[in-house]
């Protein structure tokens, strides 16, 4: 059996709208937020999760934590049922919600830290041992008796994910863990992430919109759209069927101006260069340079693919999301 | 248990992290306790009642003391549950109505003891019939001690229920104003219950408010004799049950139909 099976998930919230002129009722519509999902998890792995906003990420994440109950369909954690055997399965699992504090705000957070050790009845040595392994790896220690609301983000976003670990579950749910983070910090973190993941063969399951979380954690992505599963494999996979444009910048010595591109070659200013998106299966890379270094000295050139943001809206388009 | 343990600890460093809180809660209710003393007397002036000045001055000060068990003041548990996060706490392995319980009794208590001491010493140096007089007796001051403990349990109940109700509308600001406009008046924090006509006081003395801190004062002050004490715990008693009781059940139905909105 894998360690997370969901079948057919099902969830539906009711949204009430505001009463329109002249009707007495108010108007209810149903949303689909899960479609009957299923997915399967095993042990260790890191897996990413994507969709544009309102696709049913956090309601996937939330029900498979414990706090919702789906309408229909079924799902085990290592065997249990979440919303289910809630107290036994919140145990052995850690959640992160990028936008939520689980800390206190007005104490330092060695407290909250104490508090969580309480809650989770960890015993006294493993709780020591795992602190400061995690302290370290998330270089808290210089804060640890600093008040939450004296932190930056960052700080504070490592001393979140610092708390959902302390009690040392093998499955975490990192629900959009990086978002307003500068690069270090995001850096950091998922260097810590891989590490974790590593060591203790923690299963993780990231939801985030970030795709370079994705690419640089995650071995398998798995896409939902409206309430469904729309892809589930790795990423290259996924890209190759989008990542079909290059995109060439160049500056010329002098005022040269670009010379006649065949069709489907699309053409910017950018600064005092050019920017030239154009797809290798119509025009080869290489005709096309030459055709470029026909019109002038070039300066400078570099190729380089899309954007994998650029990539992911593509597909979400073609996905019709 | 210890997790409980753990938020009372957490709870006294929060406290005393908001020092000036304290004090301002202090000026501001001896502010109130001498202005309602002075109003009673010039009121005695002209028309005495019943209950002697003395113990209307013990009654006042004893409630501005406590002030702070009555009103509801958790209002960073308010934001969680309007903001969503609450769904931590939905993720850890407790009972939730339990650890908001602890959590609501922590401020509670402890808030009140902090504010209490000071103005209790304060109004004891006041002169006879403005300030707090001494309780009528030894065994009086224990079961005030005994009553005051069971009003605290009543009035977290009360609070933990208002925290229910919140699950469900989401914003508490109306409901919450208006429990707190009941709280002041059929708590005796405005106008002494032992002031209302004696056929109010059949009734508002049976309601939860009165339990939180009229029924331990009219020890005190001698309002209740010892031998009314058992009555009073019990109806004390029942209404911690009962408040429990509705407060978990209603945890619990919201719980299973909760919706934790974006993100």
């Amino acid at each position: 059996m894998a360690f997370i099976e969901a079948e057919g998930l099902t969830k539906t919230f009711t949204v009430r709208k505001k009463r329109e002129k002249g009707r007495l009722l108010r108007e209810k519509t149903r949303v689909k937020a899960l479609d009957s999902l299923n997915f399967t998890i095993e042990k260790g792995e890191l897996v990413g999760y994507i969709g544009p906003n309102g696709a049913g990420k956090s309601t996937t994440v939330k029900l498979l934590s414990g706090i919702l109950t789906p309408d229909g369909g079924t799902a085990r954690v290592n065997g249990l049922v979440p919303w289910e055997q809630r107290r036994q399965h919140v145990k052995r699992i850690g959640v992160v919600f990028g936008q939520r504090s689980q800390l206190w705000w007005d104490v330092p957070i060695l407290d909250s830290f104490d508090l969580l050790r309480d809650i989770y009845q960890v015993p006294e040595a493993d709780y020591r041992r795992r602190l400061s392994e995690l302290t370290e790896a998330l270089r808290l220690e210089e804060f640890l008796r600093t008040p939450l609301r004296l932190l930056s983000l960052g700080q504070r976003m490592r001393a979140e994910l610092c708390g959902s670990l302390l009690h040392g579950p093998e499955l975490l749910f990192l629900d959009e863990p990086t978002i307003g983070l500068d690069a270090v910090s995001k850096l950091a973190l998922r260097d810590f992430l891989k590490q974790e993941n590593a060591r203790h063969g923690t299963t993780v399951l990231l939801t985030t919109h970030d795709m370079e979380d994705i690419a640089a954690l995650c071995s398998r992505v798995m896409v939902l759209g409206h309430g469904r599963k729309l892809f589930d494999g790795a990423l290259p996979d996924l890209l190759q069927r989008y990542d079909t444009r290059r995109i060439i910048t160049l500056r010329y010595d002098g005022d040269a101006a670009l010379p006649d591109l065949p069709a489907g070659c699309a053409c910017a200013e950018e600064g005092e260069g050019y920017r030239i998106d154009y797809s290798p299966d119509q025009i080869p890379t290489a005709k096309l340079i030459a055709l470029l270094q026909g019109a002038g000295n070039i300066r400078e050139l570099t190729a380089q693919p899309q954007n994998i943001d650029h990539l992911i809206a593509a597909m979400y388009r073609e996905m019709d999301l | 248990m210890n997790a409980y343990f753990t938020v009372f600890r957490m709870r006294w460093k929060m406290e005393l992290q908001y020092r000036g809180a304290v004090i301002g809660g202090v000026v501001c209710q001896v502010f109130f306790g001498l202005i309602l003393v002075s109003l009673y007397r010039a009121l005695y002036a002209s028309k005495p009642q019943t209950m002697p000045i003395e113990a209307v001055a013990s009654y006042v000060w004893l409630q501005q003391a406590f002030f702070r068990m009555q009103l509801s003041s958790d209002s960073e548990l308010m934001d969680k549950i309007r903001t969503g996060g609450i769904a931590y706490d939905l993720c850890r392995p407790l009972d939730l109505y339990g650890y908001y319980y602890v959590r609501i009794l922590a401020q509670k208590l402890l808030g009140s003891l902090l504010r209490a001491a000071p103005m209790l010493v304060f109004a004891f140096l006041l002169p006879r019939g403005v300030g707090l007089g001494l309780p009528v007796s030894l065994p009086a001051l224990a079961a005030f001690l005994m009553c005051l403990t069971a009003g605290l349990l009543c009035t977290c109940a009360l609070e933990n229920l208002t925290m229910a109700f919140t699950m469900r509308t989401l914003d508490s600001r109306g409901v919450q104003a208006m429990l707190n406009l009941l709280m002041m008046i059929l708590s005796g924090n405005v106008l002494p219950l032992t002031l209302y006509p004696d056929s109010w006081q059949k009734v508002i003395t049976l309601l939860p408010y009165a339990q939180v801190l009229d029924t331990p004062i009219r020890i005190y002050t001698g309002q209740y004799a010892l031998a009314d004490v058992p009555r009073a715990l019990l109806i004390q008693l029942a209404w911690v049950l009962l408040l429990v009781w509705a407060g978990e059940s209603m945890w619990r139905r919201h719980q299973k139909r909760l919706i934790i909105q974006g993100g």
